[in-house]
């Protein structure tokens, strides 16, 4: 090797070095989704959380921290439309375990907000636990944010939850007419602000965009039951499947690739999940990412 | 101020009053075991306009009918003991000083005003809400203080914020105490909320020329009740001024205009009993009916009021047809004639609207309509689940009915304007509509379209279309349609509001239809 040939070399090898060891990183750390199966909620929720590190990986003593359910329409537990309260409490009890110093737990209804609360049964869930707060939105809370995302440049996004300690999203798997599916990467809109339906006119950009702001530290999809039709607010008992089942992940866009195959389908069916997948937010790729049953 | 047997129950039925109008609201259950239409329930007002124009019959009013029983039994108590509107006057008239009584309202204008009222009712003009004294409070109250109140409170509350930020948590639980128990859910300002107002304002201005002076002069409800009491045999003795003492005048507060006392107009409130420094004064039962004169006090007045309540009864009808199309009903009522007989114009059922859904007709319905519920989907749409209007309303105008019969009621019928629908005017998808849509088989649905996009691209948008046959009018597609200007879809009123059958199968040749 001359020095010419060398110099060539090098030069090469240092630039292509940090991608090379990021990607030999990334081999060796695949993300990791946790499935736990069974008929007690709280126990699978449990189990899922404790195989992707337990909740004293994310939540320190003192700590506030935002579990944000789906619970955005007027409609009992069983119809699939919001989070199971069981799940939610159970995420919940795991971060007071952990040493949270409050716990709050919220979402920016589509039907009216009391009823929502009510009907969803998560309000009832969390009645007299000490330091959880399920508290109704208050628009003053609302805080335009720069977001400079490709098709957002600013929005409203719901205070306490930027400036949680810890943001854990714990959204239901449901069929959505217009994205297919709902899972935990436009559970985010419960925290936006503002006339939301705007966004539906670009709606895996935008998503993209306001995920790309917001830190998920755990995103917690309950596959308990899944609406399967009629999403995002069903209705109808017919459309629900029970799958007893419950995943957890860091990687939202992970935990929504595999929760994409519970309704048969791939995730690269999904806008929402390959416009996050590209923005770089997670991976999507099944072959990718490490699935443990838990 | 002396609290006597009757100022005692009038404090007490005040109370109550306002517990149920706070109660009238939805508190986190679905039903309300007792609301403020309790105060229109037991209104013979209420229940001879709804008899004469719906010319029917409906249980709710039973306690009307057994009101009239004890005003024919006791005389025109409800005024000196119940009427909250009489206990507010009473509690603020010594503070007003008075002038001489308007000579206008000593002749028989109470009667002209009843009988014109009763009258249009039998021609279907049910107006009588309009003047009713339950229905003039309420609805001062439910339109402009009881939100007033909430708006300042709310923005007080955000002051905080903007001033301390988050510490202003540590409060929290004592606000959230008021707000819960005591406030109203949402800020709402409604359309003639000045005109309510300034009606019940006027009439305790109207306490500068005298006391009592609308419940003496021009109460159609004091009026009625006052007509019945003077079948009651129980008669005050003295029936005049004592020639030695006179205090009657001093302490009566509606009825000692002249030397006798006029038994229309004396309200039981036992004041001359109570003050008598000679202990001379009784109420004494005699069964030997005396009416002390005829009737009425003039005789072409029942002519008179016939023939007035004839001419008012046709030209308010006049509507104007472009408006009608908007004219949206709460759920459940299926004729406008029919509602238009037996409602109030209370306003409670728009006190009570989930989703503000409900605001008063000002000149949408015409005169005939005035005050009436209109549902206004852009403001607030009816919520699937709730239905808490017909329970409340004290009529049934608004029928209470079980969740899954409100469900199927026909409200209207909602209907695409594609000049402003995103994705047939601007060729991008949106269909929120179809998202929010509450029927659970979806009367909104959606097809996949290639289409030619605005920037000469061609792509897929999801174009929108109804189901008509489904479709309740509930209206929530108007209002989460996300457009700035009119919204891309809005419900209209049709004439035939058969409920949607229980189960439909509208195929569906359109939607992807979800997952297996």
């Amino acid at each position: 090797m001359d020095r010419r040939t060398f110099l060539k070399a090098s030069g090469a090898a240092t630039l292509l070095a940090p991608s090379l060891i990021r990607e030999a990183l990334a081999a060796k750390e695949l993300p990791l989704v946790a499935v736990a199966e069974g008929s007690d909620y709280p126990a699978i929720t449990r189990r899922a959380i404790n195989a992707v590190g337990g909740m004293k990986r994310f939540v320190k003593p003192g700590d506030v921290v935002v579990v944000k359910p789906n619970m955005g329409w007027d409609r009992s537990t069983e119809l699939a439309a919001n989070t199971h309260p069981q799940v939610v409490r159970a995420v919940v009890e795991e971060c007071l375990a952990a040493g949270a110093r409050k716990v709050k737990v919220f979402d920016n209804t589509c039907n009216d907000a009391r009823r929502c609360y009510v009907n969803s049964g998560i309000e009832n869930a969390l009645k007299g636990m000490k330091n959880v707060e399920c508290k109704q939105l208050e628009p003053e809370r609302f805080r335009k944010i720069t977001l400079n995302g490709q098709f957002l440049k600013e929005w409203e996004l719901y205070d306490e939850a930027l400036s949680a300690n810890v943001y854990i999203n714990v959204p239901v798997a449901k069929h959505h007419e217009l994205s297919k599916l709902t899972l935990g990467l436009k559970n985010v809109m419960g925290i936006m602000g503002g006339k939301r339906g705007y966004v539906h006119r670009n709606l895996d950009t935008a998503l993209a965009d306001v995920n790309a702001h917001v830190k998920t530290h755990l995103t917690v999809i309950d596959a308990t039951r899944i609406l399967t039709k009629h999403g995002p607010q069903g209705g109808n008992i017919a459309d629900v499947k029970v799958l007893n089942k419950v995943i957890a992940s860091t990687d939202t866009v992970a935990a929504d690739a595999f929760a994409t195959t519970l309704f048969g389908l791939k995730p690269a069916d999904i806008p929402v999940t390959v416009a996050a997948y590209k923005r770089g937010l997670g991976e999507m790729n099944l072959d990718k990412i490490r699935v443990v049953k838990a | 101020m002396k609290f006597t047997p009757s100022r005692i129950c009038q404090l007490i039925f005040l109370a109550l009053f306002l517990v149920l109008f706070i109660q009238t609201e939805y508190r986190g259950r679905d039903e309300i075991n007792a609301a403020v239409n309790a105060f229109f329930r037991v209104n013979p007002l209420v229940l001879f306009s709804y008899l004469f124009a719906a010319k029917s019959w409906t249980w709710l009013l039973l306690p009307a009918v057994l009101m009239v029983a004890a005003t024919l039994l006791l005389g025109r108590f409800f005024c000196g003991w119940i009427c909250p509107l009489g206990t507010i006057l009473d509690l603020v008239t010594p503070r007003i000083g008075k002038s001489a009584p308007i000579k206008a309202f000593k002749g028989n204008i109470k009667y002209w005003l009843l009988l014109p009222l009763l009258s249009a009712s039998l021609f279907n003009l049910n107006l009588s809400g309009l003047l009713d004294p339950i229905a003039i409070l309420l609805r001062g109250l439910t339109f402009l203080f009881y939100p007033l109140m909430g708006l300042g409170a709310r923005e007080g509350w955000v002051g905080v914020y903007r001033l301390i930020g988050e510490r202003r948590d540590v409060v929290a639980p004592a606000y959230n105490l008021i707000r819960e128990n005591l406030l109203p859910f949402r800020d709402t300002i409604y359309p003639l909320a000045f005109l309510s107002a300034a009606v019940l304002l006027g009439i305790i201005a109207l306490e500068r020329f005298e006391t009592r002076n609308w419940c003496r002069n021009l109460c159609p409800l004091g009026t009625l009740l006052g007509w019945l009491g003077r079948f009651s045999p129980f008669n005050r003795v003295p029936k005049g001024l004592c020639g030695d003492c006179g205090q009657c005048r001093e302490l009566c507060p509606t009825s000692f205009d002249g030397d006798l006392l006029l038994k229309e107009e004396c309200v039981l409130c036992m004041e001359c009993q109570q003050g008598c420094p000679h202990g001379r004064i009784t109420f004494t039962p005699s069964l030997k009916l005396k009416l002390g004169g005829p009737l009425l006090p003039e005789r072409r007045l029942l002519l008179g009021g016939m023939a007035t309540g004839l001419l008012l009864a046709i030209p308010a009808r006049f509507r104007h047809p472009e408006q009608e199309s908007r004219l949206l009903r709460p759920p459940g009522v299926r004729s406008e004639d029919e509602f238009l007989k037996k409602c109030v114009r209370c306003g409670e059922c728009m006190k009570v609207c989930l989703k503000n859904a409900l605001y008063p007709a000002a000149y949408q319905a015409g005169i005939e309509g005035i005050y009436t519920p209109l549902v206004i989907p852009r403001l607030g749409y009816c919520e699937y689940d709730c239905t808490l209007c017909g329970q409340v309303c004290p009529t049934g105008a608004i029928p209470a009915l079980p969740v899954a019969a409100k469900r199927r009621e026909v409200i209207g019928k909602a209907v695409f304007d594609k000049n402003h629908c995103l994705p047939f005017a601007r060729k991008i998808d949106c269909i929120v509509c179809e998202e929010h849509c509450p029927i659970a088989e979806k009367a909104i649905r959606s097809r996949a379209v290639t289409v030619i996009g605005l920037d000469g691209v061609s792509r897929v948008v999801k174009e929108p279309y109804i189901v008509e046959e489904i479709c309740n009018g509930c209206g929530i597609c108007e209002n989460v349609c996300p457009l700035e200007t009119r919204s891309g879809i809005e419900v209209f009123a049709v004439k035939n509001r058969t409920p949607i059958p229980e189960q439909q199968v509208v195929s569906d040749v359109h939607s992807h239809g979800g997952y297996p």
